[in-house]
């Protein structure tokens, strides 16, 4: 069965400050929803929500993968994370912070090294000698390490160069089409989703719909 | 995780650095002012033992307290947030607290019983008393720093949540260590026959200081 998102008058404060007032959204299998606003609109405090890494004040947030619902813990351990305050450890080299992720996950470092090479990303180089865009591609690696289904994108071509954003666009798409390899020896892998944060609209393929937090 | 640490902690040498320098130089001002020439004997396992996990208390604080606050520091809580599971993540962050500890330990002791030029009337017990106190240390320096890490004021914080947590360990330490230098002659608890159930009592405390960060963990660690 497919996964699917969906999250209904979701609410969030920060003290007396309403950050989210009640959004509502749904996105299926291979679609991406496209969450627009200004600065400071709420689009980090939703995909945190979603992410389960912060609890809203009221309002529900369905998630599932073949057919099992999955609460915020679950839901942390599975979704695929691209945001811009995603540090990584500095005095680790690139290769060697997906090689603990992979470890933590539990899954081989080749799939570490293979999305390095996807990503061209220099392997050697500590984390915190690499370049704002460097990192950015780094977050990408580490979000799609365990093959997520839900991918939560913030501001995800932030600080990439033109052959960055061609190489994440590649793996989005990947992303949003059935996988061959990943659903068993007879049936390919249901397509993942995707919710991408952006302050102004993408072109990005595959959006079914489009939230706008406010201008 | 407990591997990632010690390499973190080798490459940058923070904690190994603050621990050592700050246990040095306590022990010096120490052994300067009552060392084996200034400290009268009949005094010396009484006031001793309260020196000696004083400086392993303040060296503990002054490096543990990054186990987690470094994470959130640095934002790379939220990355370990999303991949691995709290108690991993505890379990991890207690072994390297504890072989930071051990290693400690493994510095200051004899030096100060070199420095303090101390004879050990019960090294055995001595020995189980640094095992069990620096466990004990090091598991309820890591339920608070994980408590503090997404507080504001985190260095005045540690010092306010660890006195009540951390008080029952060094007065259990501090009574058998007295035992372990005074020997059987020893009138307090620490003496042969109340040592085994003061360090029952020690290890029990530090089962409970154990289970009690793996139940509450989960708990401070998650929204």
């Amino acid at each position: 069965m497919p996964p699917a998102l969906s999250f209904t008058q979701v609410r969030r404060r920060f003290g007396r400050l309403a950050v989210l007032g009640g959004v509502s959204a749904s996105v299926a299998a291979g679609e991406v929803l496209l969450v627009t606003g200004r600065n400071g609109s709420g689009k980090s405090t939703l995909l945190c929500c979603l992410a389960g890494l912060l609890a809203p004040d009221s309002g529900t947030i369905d998630y599932s993968e073949d057919g099992a619902p999955m609460d915020a813990a679950a839901r942390r351990r599975r979704i695929g994370l691209v945001a811009p305050d995603l540090a990584f450890y500095g005095e680790l080299t690139a290769a060697e912070n997906l090689a603990f992720f992979c470890r933590l996950r539990g899954i081989g470092r080749e799939r570490g090294d293979e999305l390095l090479r996807r990503l061209e990303l220099p392997p050697d180089r500590p984390a915190a000698a690499l370049s704002s865009g460097m990192r950015q591609r780094l977050r990408w690696a580490w979000a799609l390490l365990h093959r997520p289904r839900l991918l939560l994108l913030d501001e995800p071509f932030q600080n990439l160069d033109a052959a960055g954003v061609a190489i994440v666009r590649r793996l989005l798409a990947e992303h949003l089409a059935p996988s061959p390899a990943g659903g068993g020896p007879s049936a390919p892998a249901p397509p993942g989703l995707a919710v991408v944060a952006n302050p102004v609209p993408l072109e990005i393929g595959s959006v079914a719909a489009t939230l706008d937090l406010g201008a | 995780m407990f591997a990632k640490e010690w390499r973190s902690e080798l490459r940058t040498r923070y904690a190994l650095n603050t621990l050592a320098l700050f246990a040095v130089n306590t022990l010096v001002v120490v052994s300067a002012s009552l060392g084996p020439l200034g400290a009268a004997p009949g005094r010396s396992s009484e006031t001793l033992p309260v020196l000696l996990w004083l400086i392993l208390l303040f060296a503990a604080a002054a490096g543990l307290p990054r186990a987690f606050v470094h994470e959130e520091e640095t934002q790379t809580a939220t990355a370990l947030r999303l991949a691995a599971t709290p108690s991993a993540l505890f379990c991890g962050k207690l072994a390297y607290a504890l072989t930071l500890l051990a290693a400690l330990e493994a510095l200051v002791a004899p030096l100060f019983l070199a420095v303090m030029n101390l004879d050990v009337a019960r090294p055995g017990l001595l020995a189980a008393t640094l095992a069990a106190g620096g466990f004990g240390l090091a598991a309820g320096s890591t339920l608070v720093a994980a408590i503090i890490a997404q507080a504001r004021g985190k260095g005045t914080l540690f010092a306010v949540l660890s006195f009540p947590v951390l008080l029952p360990l060094l007065l259990l330490a501090v009574e058998l260590t007295r035992g372990a230098f005074a020997g059987g002659g020893s009138q307090g608890q620490g003496g042969q026959g109340g040592a085994g159930v003061v360090l029952m009592q020690l290890l029990l405390y530090d089962g409970a200081v154990t289970t009690a960060g793996l139940m509450l963990f989960p708990v401070v660690w998650n929204p």
